[in-house]
């Protein structure tokens, strides 16, 4: 297993590699630079003080030149430093990177706690109302933009100080009461989408399970209907689950841009929008190669939770 | 029973003790918390552009004189000062004005803060308020001699801004530049800066005005929203926040929580002219369609009416600015401006693109109502609503047939005037290159006599009108929400937060 493990971090490598050029040279098609954003529309700059400000800015020397040398700089661990702010890098990404992993878990988390009962149960019920109602919620769920969604949370709380965080946002480790009464809300406007994905999957997923032999053999042994359902349709009815919800982590944590910026959290996603929002080459590829390798990272736990939770799968053989 | 009563009287006095304790508590510190929708992109004086850092740099940094609320130059770092001539001022220092570090402020700091601005490498955009300065000469500890190579009458108004503050030198030399550190006079001073978040600035207890600042601490908190910041105001999260949406400040002065300050600004909207990109190249089109643009109606429409319609020199600078109903095409005519288009060759009108973006300064919602508007004379407008870095980049590269665009005028004709719509203007993309226009520039700029002045810049006004190298709409206003418990705060045209120096909360 660990030579497994190994083998997909080694995979990181080229992956990592091909991002980081293509992240380089793209970002720069896009028209405008920090300098044109630090000059606006209101500033003058005699000759002198262009070429001063070009060699600031990282622009004086080729593309090709450059990535070279940004290169060169990464791999000795030496990200550079921001455009916008001169703070160094990495730090500053590292730093946003708690937030936006507890928002992802606890995103995660609602999702998976409202997602996978409803599932269960609208797979169960041939009761009409509560289908109709499971139905509804699922398709709301579904549709509605998070940022509308978000934006209507921040209306209809506005008179209640301290559950929306507000730039006043408080760590975990300083308050911890306060820090996830800060994250609900946030957490609920993503959780909503993604619970409706896993209850369907769920849903689908234990309306086939529940046509299979064994689960007849299960009942037909007298096991109660809770056993059947929990310890038998469901183990084989998650995995499917485990997948999407592994492959949307991987989303989440790229940056729930949207929710980042309508409640003001400081997460990645909110550095990664201003940073393209102000050509800020430096960063916008620190952060990419760090989802990247974020994404690398949450495919691989995701098939190792895979092969926990089925033994059958053999994880050498690529799960065959 | 004695035990128990020995117990009683112990909880007793602990109560009491503790109640004590409770009222002989530390007074609570006075803090106001400021939601702005943009984080400051550094914090050097010398070196930045941005609306968001100057508002820090308010509140940090002291200049030689400053504006007050009218616009006026009133002294800051110099009680006084003499113009022998034209070309030489002298600037009297207060006394005992100390640094943020402690140390005095003397003469030898001014030398080299306006040295540090005209240095090439400093890349400074304070450089053009300065740019005639040959020398500075330090006269004593408190006094300092400005030397130009010629009269420029902007220069007083041209040291206001924060652009020109005084910073320590060591402070300077030891970080590489102020970007994230503080190394000025102001009433508060840095405490802590979390990007993105929050910055904590705290009083300066041994500021050179006595019994200001009232406020302990200053918090300024990102919220890019503005429904968040004005939700923000009403919980009480913040104490003021800085809207600019015209639709929040609606529902901002509906709510009885929250109280609402505006005042017309010095920022200005214009609908610009490529004046190269045909068919604008032609005077005549350009005023045709400067005769049917209907003022009031943009700005009723695009910005809730929330402003004044203005000439070249913003309304608010009421010393200098004509009044637009005494500028040409104050109202619209639409006869006459078919009239014109046909003469210029476009009987049967033309259609052309409008340059915009969805951000508050790239003016969507103006375009919008141009399109509209001159449709009357048969011209067709196509909006090219773009992102805003590409926006500015357009505008660097001067890749445009029309523009509409928020410029930053000045209370001082000449600091807006002169980059603009000189020939060789620093900001003059509209490409615009008149001869008569020059000629008054460079003489308003030169005149010392104030009534020579009036009459050159009155004359510009109309001239720049006529000649419309671009069509000068509005003054948004400027809005500042504050909940109930702030007191003393007033509000300053070009958005200067200033006078939080001289605001109290109520809790």
């Amino acid at each position: 297993m660990f030579r497994y493990i190994a083998k997909r971090l080694l995979s990181l490598i080229p992956v990592l590699f091909g991002v980081s050029i293509i992240v380089f040279f793209l970002v720069r098609l896009i028209p405008g630079s920090a300098l044109e954003m630090y000059m606006g529309t209101q500033v003058e700059a005699t000759p002198e003080q262009m070429v001063e400000l070009q060699r600031i800015f990282g622009e004086d020397k080729p593309v090709p030149v450059l990535y070279v040398e940004w290169l060169g700089r990464i791999l000795q661990g030496d990200f550079g430093y921001s455009l916008r702010t001169g703070r160094p890098v990495l730090p500053d990404i590292l730093s946003r990177l708690p937030l936006s992993l507890e928002l992802t878990l606890l995103s995660l988390m609602l999702a998976l706690l409202i997602g996978i009962p409803q599932g269960i149960l609208s797979s169960l019920k041939r009761n009409p109302f509560s289908d109709v109602i499971n139905r509804v919620i699922g398709l709301l769920g579904l549709s509605l933009p998070q940022f509308w969604l978000a934006s209507l949370m921040v209306l209809a709380f506005a008179n209640f100080s301290g559950w929306i965080p507000m730039g006043n946002y408080i760590k975990f480790s300083v308050d911890p009461i306060r820090n996830l009464r800060m994250l609900l809300l946030p957490s609920l406007a993503i959780g909503i989408g993604l619970a409706a994905v896993i209850m369907r999957y769920t849903r689908n997923s234990m309306l086939e399970v529940l046509q299979m032999d064994y689960i007849r053999t299960a009942k037909a042994k007298g096991l109660t209907k809770r056993v059947v359902i929990l310890r038998h349709a469901l183990k084989n009815a998650i995995l499917p689950v485990i997948t999407v919800a592994g492959f949307n982590t991987g989303y989440l944590l790229g940056g729930a841009i949207v929710i980042e910026e309508v409640f003001a959290l400081p997460g990645m996603g909110r550095l990664a929008l201003y940073a393209i929002y102000q050509r800020d080459y430096p960063v916008i590829q620190a952060i990419v190669l760090m989802i990247a390798t974020i994404f690398v990272l949450v495919n691989l736990v995701t098939d190792l939770i895979y092969a926990m939770v089925d033994p059958r799968i053999r994880l050498d053989d690529g799960g065959r | 029973m004695k035990r128990q009563s020995i117990m009683l009287v112990a909880l007793l006095a602990m109560t009491l003790f503790g109640a004590a304790g409770a009222f002989a508590a530390p007074a609570a510190q006075a803090v106001l918390t400021i939601g702005v929708d943009q984080e400051a992109v550094g914090i050097d004086p010398h070196i930045v552009t941005a609306f968001s850092s100057m508002r820090r740099i308010d509140l940090l940094y002291n200049r030689l004189v400053r504006l007050d609320d009218n616009f006026v130059v009133v002294p800051d770092l110099a009680e006084s000062w003499d113009v022998p001539n034209n070309v030489t001022y002298i600037f009297h220092l207060r006394k005992g004005v100390k640094f943020h570090n402690g140390r005095e402020l003397t003469a030898d700091d001014v030398q080299y803060s306006l040295q540090r601005i005209l240095d090439p490498k400093t890349a400074s955009p304070g450089r053009s308020y300065v740019s005639l300065i040959t020398s500075i000469d330090v006269v004593d500890r408190y006094t300092v001699k400005l030397n130009l190579s010629a009269p420029l009458a902007s220069l007083l108004d041209g040291l206001t801004s924060n652009n020109c503050s005084i910073v320590a030198k060591e402070v300077v030399e030891a970080n590489g530049n102020l970007q994230k550190v503080d190394g000025g006079t102001g009433p508060f001073m840095l405490q802590e800066w979390i990007p993105d978040n929050s910055m904590t600035l705290v009083k300066n207890a041994s500021y050179f005005e006595k019994g200001a600042p009232y406020l302990d601490k200053v918090i300024f908190r990102v919220i890019p929203e503005q429904a968040s910041l004005l939700a923000g105001v009403k919980s009480g999260d913040l104490d003021l926040a800085t809207i600019s949406d015209g639709a929040t400040i609606r529902q901002a002065s509906k709510d009885s929580k929250v109280v609402v300050m505006s005042k017309p600004g010095l920022n200005m909207r214009i609908f610009s002219f490529n004046t190269t990109a045909k068919p604008f190249d032609d005077v005549r089109v350009r005023q045709a369609l400067a005769m049917t643009l209907n003022r009031t109606e943009i700005l009723g429409i695009a910005e809730f009416g929330m402003g004044k319609p203005t000439g070249p020199v913003p309304v608010a600078a009421t010393q200098w600015a004509v009044p637009v109903a005494k500028l040409p095409y104050a109202s619209p005519d639409i006869a006459k401006a078919k009239k014109l288009l046909a003469d210029a060759g476009y009987p049967k009108g033309f259609s052309f693109k409008i340059t915009c973006s969805a951000t508050y300064e790239g003016g969507l919602a103006v375009a919008q109502v141009a399109q509209e508007e001159l449709k009357k004379i048969g011209v067709t407008a196509e909006l090219e609503v773009v992102e805003w870095g590409v926006y500015i980049d357009k505008w660097v590269k001067r890749d445009f047939a029309t523009m509409i665009e928020l410029r930053g005028g000045s209370g001082e004709p000449d600091r807006f005037l002169y980059r603009t719509f000189y020939s060789s203007g620093g900001v003059n993309n509209f490409l615009f290159k008149d001869a008569e226009v020059d000629k008054y520039l460079d003489l308003g700029r030169t005149q010392t006599v104030l009534a020579d002045r009036k009459a050159s810049y009155d004359k510009l006004q109309t001239l720049l009108t006529e000649k419309a190298p671009a069509i000068f709409l509005y003054c948004p206003n400027e809005n500042q929400v504050m909940g109930k418990q702030v007191s003393g705060f007033k509000l300053v045209g070009n958005g200067s937060l200033f006078y939080v120096t001289y605001t109290k909360v109520k809790r």
